[in-house]
């Protein structure tokens, strides 16, 4: 049990089994009743104090039994998957702060302690990503992560500085609740005015797009989606929890939880970048080899479904997608991880160097790990919105109201359901493609390791790490979200969650119409995707620039390494060059001029001052030499100097 | 016709004369060579305006009594000349300008 | 005619002294000495003072000039030396000072005589009208003599002791020295 020593996780364990357990009782006690909330004063600035407190209501509940839910599994699937890593006691340790701070994100009630456990949950983030720091990529990834976290951060500060310079208060409750001070507020005139201040309009704006750029830090949204990808360095485990269920759903949460505050453009701007992140993070996904890369991508475009949904106003949707989004994603990171597990011991097996977690080097996976293969497909068919699956429902809630929405805007706002629609096929091209290539067809290094090996190259993953993805595998179906597979309407998450209405009118059609589509185009896509990858007759030409531009990501990360990476450093050398040379010299300049003046002034002392001391003591030297003369004691100066003073005076008795 | 000038200014003369040699002489000796010249011109003083005086004859006895003071001046004076000689084995007065004995 | 002969006589003292003051030869020097007193003999000839003037030949030029040359011979082996060696230079360069106040002396003294020679004092003029003044065929000695032993006689005995003081004085200063 002590320490360093201790590999079993036994202690981390324990707490999130009792995290789910309280979780758990909260729900049943919050979900549906009224609010609860309690706050103690925590310290005084001027006039302004400051509390700290809890606030239950039905969103925070929600929240408070999603993450151990998903925390638990996760848990149980490391105790296997980080087996013998050197470094496992601070996995515990990381993996247990996490939790902590993504737990208490969502019980606070004063947006001051949501920005502190905010920060915090990116600090774990930093030191999950960066788990195996001797590898340079992993130390490179979490950098990144953190730095483009924290301009999310500022955007976080910027939104918390305008609420409390318009409201004086930070408090929730007291802002978003029923009878809150944004619903007391109201723009006239062009004036923001609320109960306690006023001013122009344009901040109420401003305030929306700060919390959403915090959002899109956090949630990875273009063009902040960089950090996503490259965190996939950090253990599988870790990247299922953190990057695919919990800490990237806090933007979505952190959005839902001041919508009061948003006005229509604001609520515009969010879901024309939510669509656009999930165009591009579709395109790129299809390039990709790693299979984690290909789940990434795969979430950034999901939460940019998410954001869509928030940004036409039904945030309810968008956090039934969040939910369901968690469970299928998180399985589908641990079946990942089940895989490159297995990879990894064949690799060391075999003494071969090859890639575990490429794609190109998977196939025919299926004869050595069925049941990974069966929970995958599952997993796979609710990310696809395949109908039977939760994900069915959440997906189409969202595409269904965004076209409700944009026919009740106008039809040049029919561009989002219609880029949500293709978004969504792309979505079930790329999955599928992941699947056939991953687990059908043939075994693609079979011919490298038949030699080293006798039996089956590959295992069944431990039970350890089934049970979990088992558990989470049933939550991806449809009875636990709504009895109706048909109608998200009836779920309870939804009614819980329930907005008094939707801005827009309902169209029934819709309703049937666009599932129709959906299941369509998926079916069409994956019979593609058969032809493809199982029976390997590819069409088209595998090094094309579209192709090429997927997988690099567009070089969106060399944009960025040139414009800000680079600009920084030549700033850096510039000033350098500026001190070095301009500040130096100027510095020696005046050191010149110091130093001359000072061998004038020691000139002016040595010849001019003194001279002029010794000149007067030369003169009197002098003079009382000439003077010295008269007393030379010989007997003729005497008489000179009587005869002469005779004659002197005669003169003057004659003359004067 | 001679008259009183002619003798004064020779007088005046001689007594110059006198005086310098005092002055520049580098030899005791040449300095009584040089009271002397003063006192002839003093006695050639006396003697002139004594032409004027039958009632005492007062000029040219004073002449008188100036020779022989003169001349008793002389005297002791060289013999305070040898004095220094023997001792300061020189006379020049420009060595003799100490008053401790050398 | 006496006009000449007393310039002739003041041309020689004069023209003595000065010689005698240039010149660097010690011996030579006394020598010219001797002319001047001769000639300033011959000069108190011409103001009618003749015993003045045998006085003065006779203890001057035989006194003193004779002690001086003596007191020379006797001084220094230098000098002696001396002698040999300023036979070069015939001429002292004299010094500046003594000869500028010498010629103050002078200028001051001729001025003076000019001055005074406007307006003589009156007892001059009362002796020439009195006729008390001193011509040529008085007896000079018969009445210096008179006038020595009636109305000058205190000076004249004080003189005498005065000299007998001299002459003790100066043997016993220039006696011969103990070996110590």
């Amino acid at each position: 049990m002590a320490g360093k020593r201790d590999q079993s996780g036994i202690i981390s364990l324990i707490g999130i089994a009792c995290s789910f357990i309280s979780g758990g009782l909260t729900w049943l006690a919050i979900w549906n009743h009224p609010t609860v909330s309690a706050e103690i004063n925590w310290f005084t600035i001027g006039a302004s104090t400051f509390k700290v407190g809890i606030l239950l209501n039905n969103l925070s509940a929600l929240m408070l039994l999603l993450v151990p839910t998903v925390a638990l599994p996760v848990h149980i699937y490391s105790r296997a998957y980080m087996k013998g890593d050197p470094g496992i006691h601070r996995y515990w340790m990381y993996l247990s702060l996490f939790c902590f701070a993504m737990l208490g994100l969502v019980v606070m009630d004063s947006l001051l302690l949501m920005y502190i456990f905010w920060e915090l949950v990116g600090f774990a983030s930093y030191l999950l990503i960066g788990f195996w720091f001797t590898r340079e990529t992993a130390v490179q990834a979490n950098k990144k992560a953190f730095i483009v976290n924290r301009i999310g951060d500022l955007g976080f500060l910027i939104g918390l500085a305008i609420i409390f310079t318009q409201f004086k208060t930070l408090n929730l409750i007291d802002l978003f609740g029923e009878t809150g001070l944004i619903y007391q507020s109201a723009v006239t005139n062009g004036q923001w005015v609320s109960p306690v201040n006023s001013m122009d309009q344009i901040w109420l704006t401003i305030a929306g797009l700060a919390f959403f750029l915090a959002a899109m830090a956090k949630s990875a949204q273009f063009p902040l989606h960089v950090w996503l990808p490259d965190a996939m360095e950090g253990p599988t485990s870790v990247s299922s929890l953190i990057h695919a269920a919990t800490m990237v759903a806090a933007g979505v949460f952190l959005l839902a939880t001041v919508f009061p505050l948003f006005n229509e453009s604001a609520l515009l701007f969010i879901a024309i970048i939510g669509t656009i992140t999930a165009a591009s993070a579709a395109y790129f996904a299809l390039g990709q080899y790693d299979i984690k890369r290909i789940l990434a991508f795969s979430t950034i475009s999901q939460l940019g479904f998410m954001m869509v949904g928030i940004g036409i106003g039904t945030w309810d949707a968008a956090l039934f997608h969040l939910v369901t989004h968690a469970f299928f994603k998180c399985l589908l990171f641990l079946s990942a991880g089940a895989i490159i597990h297995e990879m990894a011991h064949l690799k060391t097996h075999s003494h071969l160097d090859f890639d575990p977690q490429d794609l190109r080097n998977m196939g025919g996976l299926k004869k050595y790990m069925p049941k990974t293969f069966i929970l995958m497909s599952v997993a796979s068919l609710a990310l696809a919105g395949f109908p039977l699956t939760s994900g069915y429902l959440s997906k189409d809630s969202i595409v269904i109201s965004s076209f409700e929405w944009a026919l009740s805007k106008g039809d040049f706002y029919l561009i989002i359901p219609v880029s949500l629609i293709v978004i969504s096929i792309l979505t079930a091209f790329y999955i599928g493609r992941l699947i056939f290539k991953a687990f059908l067809g043939d075994f693609r290094i079979m011919d490298q390791v038949k030699d080293k090996l006798h039996g089956a190259p590959l295992h069944e993953a431990s039970k350890t790490m089934l049970i979990p993805m088992f558990i989470l595998g049933i939550c991806c179906l449809f009875p636990l979200f709504s009895l109706n597979p048909v109608s998200y309407h009836d779920s309870w998450l939804m009614d819980g969650l329930l907005l008094d209405e939707y801005t827009f009118a309902p169209c029934h059609s819709a309703h049937l119409i666009i599932p129709l589509i959906l299941l369509i185009g998926s079916i069409i896509s994956w019979v593609v995707g058969w032809k493809w990858y199982v029976q390997h007759t590819y069409s088209l030409n595998t090094n094309s620039l579209a192709l090429k531009a997927a997988f690099n990501q567009g070089y969106i990360n060399e944009l960025y390494q040139w414009i800000f990476v680079d600009g920084t450093l030549k700033i850096a050398r510039f000033c350098y060059w500026f001190d070095r040379y301009v500040v130096d010299s100027l510095v020696a300049f005046i050191q010149f001029i110091v130093l001359s003046l000072s061998r004038l002034s020691v000139w002016i002392d040595k010849y001019i001052v003194d001279g002029f001391v010794n000149a007067v003591a030369s003169v009197a030297y002098w003079t009382g030499n000439q003077v010295r003369l008269v007393q030379n004691g010989k007997l003729q100066t005497a008489l000179y100097s009587v005869f002469l003073f005779v004659l002197l005076g005669l003169i003057y008795l004659i003359f004067f | 016709m001679i008259t009183l000038t002619h003798f004064l200014v020779v007088s005046a003369c001689i007594f110059c004369i006198g005086l310098y040699t005092v002055l520049s002489k580098k030899n005791a000796i040449m300095i009584l060579v040089g009271i002397e010249l003063m006192i002839n011109a003093a006695i050639l003083n006396f003697v002139a305006f004594g032409k004027y005086d039958k009632v005492s004859y007062g000029g040219q006895i004073f002449a008188l009594f100036a020779i022989v003071l003169a001349a008793a001046a002389v005297a002791v004076g060289l013999a305070l000349v040898l004095n220094v000689y023997r001792h300061y084995k020189t006379i020049n007065p420009d060595e003799i300008n100490e008053l401790k004995d050398k | 005619m006496e006009i000449i002969l007393f310039y002739a006589f003041a041309v020689l003292a004069i023209g003595s002294a000065l010689l005698l003051v240039n010149l660097k030869n010690i011996a030579r020097a006394l020598f010219l000495f001797f002319i001047v007193l001769f000639a300033m003999a011959g000069l108190y000839l011409f103001a009618l003072a003749d015993f003045v003037a045998i006085t003065q030949i006779m203890v001057y030029v035989g006194g003193v000039l004779i002690l001086m040359l003596f007191a020379f011979m006797l001084s220094n082996k230098e000098l002696l030396k001396d002698l040999k060696d300023s036979s070069g230079t015939f001429l002292s360069m004299p010094r500046w000072q003594a000869i500028v106040l010498s010629l103050g002396f002078l200028i001051l003294m001729i001025f003076g005589i000019r001055e005074w020679q406007q307006s003589p004092p009156t007892w001059i003029q009362q002796a020439r009208e009195n006729n008390t003044e001193i011509i040529s065929t008085d007896n000079n000695i018969q009445q210096i003599g008179l006038r020595f032993m009636t109305f000058y006689v205190l000076p004249f005995e004080v003189i005498s002791v005065f000299l007998m003081m001299a002459l003790i004085g100066a043997s016993h200063l220039s006696r011969k020295e103990r070996d110590r």
